[in-house]
C-alpha cells in the first residue's frame, strides 16, 4: 500500500476503533482529524514506564563527572587521555557534577528538577562489600554470574537477577504482576526485559513502517481475492499445530493482526502528517529534517511519544516501554582529542537529544508527569583506560531517570571512590587495578522505586522483583 | 517497466518498489550466461527478458508431469522424513530431492552429500585495497571509483549474491548447511570489519572444512585477520592486551560460560563457571604475537613496530616482537610454557579447548539448534557430544567420522541421523529462520535468484542480514525463552508482530509480485524469482494444485478445514476474471497460503 492510502487506511481504522471517542469525528478545515481531543484522552491516572538500554555498555563515568576541583583532578589522573576537560562539563547546578559535553540538550531538564543521575548501579544478588566478594567461592551465588560478560550482563539487567537463567525480564513481570492490557511495548527489539512467561512483547517497527500484511489489513478485505485469502490465513491459524513452537508461532501470528489493525495508522505516522501530533512534531523539530528523524533512537522515541499520545487506542492506564541504543562497547578510540569529541560523544548526544525530545514532547501534551524514562547498560567500563584509547568491560555504572515526577535536581546513589584497587574497586592484583566499581545500588533497588511510584504495592514489589528482599528496608533510592 | 497493476488493489503502485528495484533495462538473456544487449531495441529485450525470466528455471531441470506429482504418490511416513531431512540437511525441499533422499537410506544420502565440495564465493574485489600506497582513499582512485566501489570491494553484499545463488542451486547443500551453521556460532560481521575479500577467504575456510575436525576450524578462525580486527586480537599488545576476543573464543566459540555435563545440562544444576577472569586474562596473552600476513601497504607503513599492514587474504603470521614471553596457565591442565612462540601457544590454547570436557556438549547443542531442533532432549544432545567426543558415528552399515575428538562429519551425522531428529515430537523443530524461508521458498517453486534483494532489503527488514549480523551473539541467542511455554526459541528473538507480518511480505513479493527483475547493477544477475508456469498443467483443478505445493512445501497435505479455504482461495481465479494469466493466479495464491501456514513457517 502506498503513503496516502495507508494513512487514509489508517485514518479510517483509528476513526472506527479508536476507544472514548466521540460519535461522529470530524475533519477538520486544514484535513487534520478534529480529535485532538481524543488523542489526549488518557486513561485516569495514566503512568508509563520507558527503559532506554544501551547496548555494549555504556561508559558512565564519562556521561557524568565531577566538577570540584578535588575528584576532577582525581578523575584526570586516572582517566588521562579520556578525561573531560572541567570546563567542557555541562553543569549541573547545586549538584557537584557535570554531564559530558555531548549531552547539552539534558541540561533544561535538570534545571526543571526533571533529571536525576543516580550513580554506582548494577546486578547484585545482595549487599556486597568488597571482602566478601574476594571471599566468594567461584559460582557462589552471592557473586552475580558472568560479570563482564555481555550477554550475562544484559540478561541480568533485564530480568532484574543475579544469574543468566531468568526466562522473562522484570518489565515483563511488571506487566503480568499489575496486570497491564498491553504487554511492555518495544521499538527496540526483542530484549528480554519485556518477556514474560505467557506474553512476548510487543515490539513495533519505526516512523513510516507499514506494520500490516499486504492485501490482509481491514481495508484490503472488500475485494473479493483478499477477502478468501484471509478466510484461509485466519483458517490455518486456527489449527492447533501438532508442535509447541508452531503453537506460540501461530498464537504470536494472530496477536501481530489484531496489533497491526489496531496500531498501523499510529505506528506508520511520520512527522506533519495526518495521524501526527503537533506537541510531539514541535518537540521534535531539532531531530527532523525534511519530514524524516535521522536518528534511529530518536525516532524510537518519536515512536514511543505517539503511543503514549494515542492512548485511548493503544488503551491501558500503565504501559512499559523499551528502546535501544546500541553501539557503545568502546573498547578502543572511544574519544578524541581533547575527549569532548569521538564515538562515545557521538552516542552520549544522540541519547541526549532523543530524550530531550521525548521529555519535551511529553511536557507539551501535559504528560510530563505521567512518564519516567530510564536508562540502563550491560555493565559500565574500566575507569582506567585500556591502551587503545578504550575502555574494557566493568560493572557499577551511572544512570539517568527523567521524568516530571522524578525528584530531579539532585543525585542518587553513591558516587564510587576514585581510587584504583579501592574501596570500590573489584581488583587486587597489580594487573586487576582498571577500577570496576562494585555497585552500591543494584537494579532490583533501581526497578523498585519506579515500580512503586508505577502503582506496585510492597508485596507485588516482592513478587516482580525477587532479590528485593535482600536489601532488606532499603526498597527505594529516593528519585521518585 | 511497470507492472499492470488496472484494478488489482493488491498490487501496489510501482512507487511503492524500494529504491534499486526497478531495473531502467533489462539485460536479454538474462537467465542463462550472456551479455547485455547494449545494441537491442530497449523494450524488445524487455519483453523478451521478462518472458524468458518468467518462464526459465535454470535451478531445476523441467519436471516430467506436475510438479508434486511423484510426492503425492509416496507413502505419507516416507514423504514426511524424507522432506524433513530435507528441511534439516539443505536450503529447503525440492521434488528432485525429495526423491533423491528417499531413494536410498538418509546415511548413505548424508555421506553422499559430505563428499560433495563445490560451493564457494567468488565474487567482489581483491586485495588491492589492503596494497594501496597512494594517499588518495581506495575508491576515490580514478582506476576503482564507481557507485559500487565500496559495496564491491569493502561490503559484504557480493558474498550474500554467492550465498543465495549456491543455496538455491548448488547440490552440495549440506556442507553449505554446516557452514551456515558454524559462521553463526563462530561471528565475524560486516558492520565493524570492512573488506570484502577478507570476509570471503574466512567463509570459504569454513565451507572447506565442514566436515573436518572443529580444532582445525578453531584454529582457522584465530588465524583469520578478519577475526583479529573484529575482536581486537590482530597485533595484541604483550603488556597488557585486549581481552575481547580471549572472552569470546571461551564464551562464544568453545566452551560456554557455565561448566556442563556430557548431555549438555549444567554441571550441579546451577552455573559453575568455566573460567574466571584471571584465565581470560591468560588466553589473551597467550594469543599475543599474530599480525597480519606480510604484504600489505599503507602510504603511512605498518604499526606498530614489527607488524605488518593490514592484509586479509590469508592466515596470520607469527610476529615475535609483539609475542608474551611469561608462562600463561590455560584450562584443562595445559600450561604455556615460557618463551613458546606464537604457533606454539595456539596449539596449547586448542588442546586446552579440545580436551575440555564442555566442548562437545557445547558445539553438539549449537549444531542441532542450527540444523534440527531448537530444544533438544538431553539425551539426543549426549549422543551428539558423544559423537563429538569419539569422533565417530555409524549408523546401520554407514560409518562417519576419524576418530579424532572434534570430527564434523561423525557430529553433524549424529545430529541428523539421530532417532529424536527423525521424529515428530511435540517439542521438536525450530522457527525457520529468515534466511531459510527465502531460500526454501524459491527451491519449493523452481525459483532462481541472484541473491540482491535478499540482503539489504528482505534481510534486513526480517532482521537477518546474512554477514552482518549485530554483533559477535550473532543474529539471536540460543537460549531465548519462547513466552508461553517453557521453550527455547532462538530465531524467535528477532520475531516480532512487525516480522510476523513482513514474512507474509516477503511471500506477495515472491508470488504475487513477481519477485524481483535483474538489476544492471549486479553482475551476472538473474533477478529473483520462481517459476509459477511449471503448475500449469495441474492449475485448472485447485484442489490438486494445492495438495502438489502442500507436499512440496511441508511434505504432507493440509488439515482438513484449512486445506479446503485455501482451495477457495485458489479457485476465485479463472479465464473469466484473469484470462491472461489465471492458472499463474491460482499458483500465487496456494503458494502464498501454504508457505504462510504455521506448518511451513515452523520446520519440524
Amino acid at each position: 500500500m502506498n503513503r496516502t492510502t495507508r494513512h487514509d487506511a489508517g485514518r479510517r481504522a483509528f476513526l472506527r476503533r479508536g476507544a472514548g471517542l466521540a460519535a461522529g469525528a470530524l475533519a477538520g478545515a486544514a484535513g487534520l482529524p478534529v480529535m485532538l481531543g481524543s488523542r489526549h484522552a488518557h486513561a485516569a491516572d495514566y503512568k508509563a514506564l520507558v527503559c532506554v538500554f544501551q547496548y555494549g555498555g555504556s561508559d558512565g563515568m564519562n556521561m557524568i563527572v565531577p566538577t570540584d576541583t578535588t575528584r576532577h583532578g582525581q578523575y584526570a589522573a586516572v582517566r588521562g587521555g579520556l578525561a573531560l576537560p572541567r570546563a567542557s562539563l555541562v553543569g549541573l547546578a547545586g549538584s557537584q557534577f557535570g554531564l559530558h559535553p555531548a549531552m547539552a540538550a539534558l541540561q533544561p531538564f535538570w534545571t526543571a528538577g526533571q533529571l536525576a543521575p543516580v550513580f554506582n548501579l548494577g546486578p547484585l544478588n545482595r549487599p556486597l562489600t568488597k571482602a566478601q566478594y574476594l571471599a566468594a567461592d567461584a559460582g557462589s551465588a552471592i557473586v552475580p554470574q558472568a560479570l563482564f560478560s555481555h550477554s550475562d550482563q544484559q540478561k541480568q539487567w533485564e530480568s532484574a537477577a543475579s544469574d543468566s537463567l531468568s526466562r522473562t525480564g522484570w518489565g515483563g513481570r511488571a506487566c503480568e504482576v499489575l496486570a497491564t492490557t498491553n504487554p511492555t511495548i518495544s521499538v527496540g527489539g526483542n530484549g528480554l526485559f519485556g518477556v514474560e512467561a505467557l506474553r512476548s512483547p510487543l515490539v513495533l517497527p519505526g516512523p513510516g513502517s507499514g506494520f500490516g500484511a499486504y492485501g490482509l489489513m481491514p481495508d484490503d478485505l472488500g475485494w473479493e481475492p483478499n477477502r478468501l485469502r484471509k478466510a484461509a490465513v485466519d483458517a490455518l491459524y486456527a489449527e492447533t499445530p501438532g508442535g509447541i513452537l508452531g503453537g506460540a508461532f501461530a498464537s504470536q501470528q494472530r496477536v501481530a493482526f489484531e496489533m497491526s489493525d489496531r496500531l498501523s495508522g499510529i505506528v506508520g505516522s511520520t512527522p506533519g502528517d495526518a495521524m501526527s501530533v503537533p506537541e510531539i512534531d514541535a518537540a521534535f523539530a531539532p531531530l527532523i529534517q525534511d519530514g524524516y528523524i535521522y536518528s534511529w533512537f530518536g525516532q524510537q522515541m518519536y515512536q514511543v511519544a505517539k503511543l503514549i499520545a494515542y492512548n485511548a487506542t493503544v488503551q491501558g492506564s500503565r504501559q512499559v516501554f523499551f528502546a535501544n541504543q546500541g553501539g557503545y562497547d568502546t573498547h578502543s578510540g572511544q574519544a578524541w582529542g581533547d575527549a569532548t569529541t569521538g564515538p562515545h560523544a557521538d552516542l552520549l548526544g544522540e541519547l541526549a537529544d532523543g530524550l530531550a525530545a521525548f521529555q519535551q514532547a511529553m511536557n507539551n501534551l501535559g504528560l510530563g508527569a505521567s512518564v519516567t524514562t530510564f536508562t540502563e547498560a550491560d555493565f559500565g567500563r574500566t575507569f582506567a583506560p585500556n591502551e587503545t584509547s578504550g575502555t574494557d568491560h566493568a560493572w557499577g555504572n551511572n544512570h539517568l531517570v527523567l521524568g516530571g515526577a522524578v525528584h530531579g535536581g539532585a543525585t542518587y546513589g553513591t558516587y564510587p571512590t576514585l581510587v584504583l584497587g579501592g574501596p570500590d574497586d573489584v581488583g587486587v592484583e597489580s594487573w586487576e587495578l582498571q577500577g570496576r566499581w562494585i555497585p552500591t545500588s543494584s537494579v532490583d533497588q533501581y526497578a523498585a522505586t519506579m515500580l512503586a511510584w508505577f502503582g506496585a504495592s510492597p508485596a507485588q514489589l516482592d513478587a516482580i522483583l525477587p532479590n528485593l528482599a535482600n536489601f532488606g528496608s532499603a526498597r527505594s533510592l529516593g528519585f521518585l | 517497466m511497470t507492472r499492470s497493476t488496472g484494478t488489482d488493489r493488491r498490487l501496489p503502485p510501482a512507487a511503492r518498489r524500494p529504491m534499486g528495484g526497478a531495473a531502467a533495462a533489462l539485460a536479454l538473456a538474462v537467465v542463462l550466461a550472456g551479455c547485455s544487449g547494449d545494441g537491442e531495441d530497449r523494450q524488445a529485450a524487455q519483453s523478451a527478458g521478462r518472458k524468458q525470466a518468467l518462464t526459465a528455471s535454470p535451478a531445476q531441470t523441467a519436471a516430467i508431469g506436475a510438479p508434486g506429482a511423484s510426492l503425492l504418490a509416496m507413502p505419507a511416513a516416507v514423504r514426511r522424513d524424507a522432506t524433513r531431512l530435507a528441511q534439516q540437511a539443505s536450503f529447503g525441499p525440492s521434488e528432485a530431492l525429495v526423491n533423491e533422499i528417499r531413494s536410498q537410506t538418509s546415511a548413505t544420502w548424508v555421506a553422499g552429500q559430505m563428499a560433495l565440495d563445490l560451493s564457494r564465493y567468488s565474487s567482489g574485489g581483491g586485495d588491492a585495497i589492503h596494497r594501496n600506497t597512494s594517499e588518495t582513499d581506495f575508491c576515490s582512485q580514478p582506476q576503482f571509483a564507481s557507485p559500487n566501489c565500496w559495496r564491491d570491494w569493502y561490503s559484504t553484499e557480493p558474498l550474500s549474491w554467492d550465498f543465495y545463488r549456491n543455496a538455491v542451486s548448488q547440490p552440495d547443500q549440506l556442507r553449505q548447511r554446516v557452514a551456515f551453521a558454524l559462521q553463526q556460532i563462530l561471528v565475524i560481521s560486516g558492520h565493524e570489519v570492512s573488506g570484502t575479500y577478507g570476509f570471503r577467504h574466512y567463509y570459504n575456510n569454513l565451507l572447506a572444512l565442514a566436515f573436518g575436525n572443529y580444532r582445525d576450524v578453531l584454529r582457522k578462525v584465530v588465524l583469520s585477520p578478519v577475526m583479529g580486527e573484529y575482536l581486537d586480537h590482530v597485533n595484541n599488545d604483550k603488556f597488557y592486551p585486549n581481552e575481547n576476543f580471549g572472552r569470546e573464543l571461551l564464551q562464544l566459540f568453545s566452551l560456554g560460560t557455565c561448566l556442563l555435563t556430557p548431555d549438555g545440562r549444567l554441571q550441579g544444576g546451577s552455573c559453575q563457571p568455566t573460567y574466571d577472569n584471571a584465565t581470560v586474562r591468560n588466553y589473551a596473552f597467550a594469543l599475543t604475537g599474530w599480525t597480519y600476513p606480510p604484504g600489505g601497504a599503507t602510504p603511512w607503513g605498518c604499526w606498530p613496530e614489527g607488524a605488518n599492514c593490514p592484509l586479509f587474504g590469508a592466515d596470520m603470521v607469527a610476529a615475535p616482537a609483539l609475542r608474551d614471553a611469561n608462562a600463561r596457565t590455560l584450562l584443562s591442565g595445559v600450561t604455556v610454557a615460557a618463551n613458546r612462540t606464537a604457533p606454539q601457544a595456539l596449539e596449547s590454547v586448542l588442546d586446552s579447548l579440545m580436551r575440555h570436557p564442555n566442548i562437545a556438549p557445547f558445539v553438539g547443542r549449537l549444531l542441532i539448534q542450527n540444523l534440527v531442533s531448537s530444544n533438544p532432549s538431553p539425551e539426543y544432545v549426549g549422543r551428539v557430544a558423544a559423537a563429538f567426543e569419539s569422533g565417530r558415528y555409524r549408523s546401520g552399515i554407514k560409518r562417519f567420522g576419524t576418530g579424532t575428538k572434534g570430527d564434523l562429519a561423525a557430529t553433524v551425522a549424529a545430529v541428523l541421523l539421530d532417532a529424536e531428529a527423525r521424529a515428530d515430537l511435540p517439542h521438536g523443530g525450530f522457527l525457520r529462520e529468515p534466511v531459510l524461508l527465502f531460500t526454501g521458498a524459491l527451491r519449493a517453486l523452481g525459483g532462481a535468484t541472484d541473491g540482491a534483494p535478499l540482503g539489504w532489503w528482505w534481510g534486513e527488514t526480517l532482521r537477518q542480514h546474512v554477514f552482518n549480523p549485530p554483533s559477535v551473539f550473532n543474529f539471536y541467542p540460543p537460549d531465548y525463552p519462547l513466552a508461553g511455554t517453557a521453550l527455547v526459541g532462538p530465531q524467535f528473538a528477532i520475531h516480532n508482530a512487525n516480522t510476523a507480518l513482513e514474512r507474509f511480505n516477503f511471500l506477495t513479493y515472491l508470488f504475487d509480485w513477481n519477485g524481483s527483475d535483474p538489476d544492471p547493477n549486479i553482475p551476472n544477475a538473474v533477478g529473483t524469482r520462481v517459476n509459477l508456469d511449471a503448475f500449469a498443467g495441474i492449475a485448472g483443478t485447485p484442489s490438486t494444485l494445492v495438495d502438489h505445493v502442500s507436499v512440496l512445501a511441508l511434505g504432507k497435505t493440509l488439515p482438513a478445514t484449512p486445506r479446503q479455504r485455501v482451495i477457495d482461495a485458489v479457485a476465485y481465479w479463472n479465464s473469466s476474471n484473469a484470462s491472461s494469466d489465471w492458472k499463474r493466479r491460482r499458483t500465487a495464491t496456494a503458494a502464498y497460503l501454504v508457505l504462510a501456514s504455521p506448518d511451513y513457517m515452523v520446520q519440524r
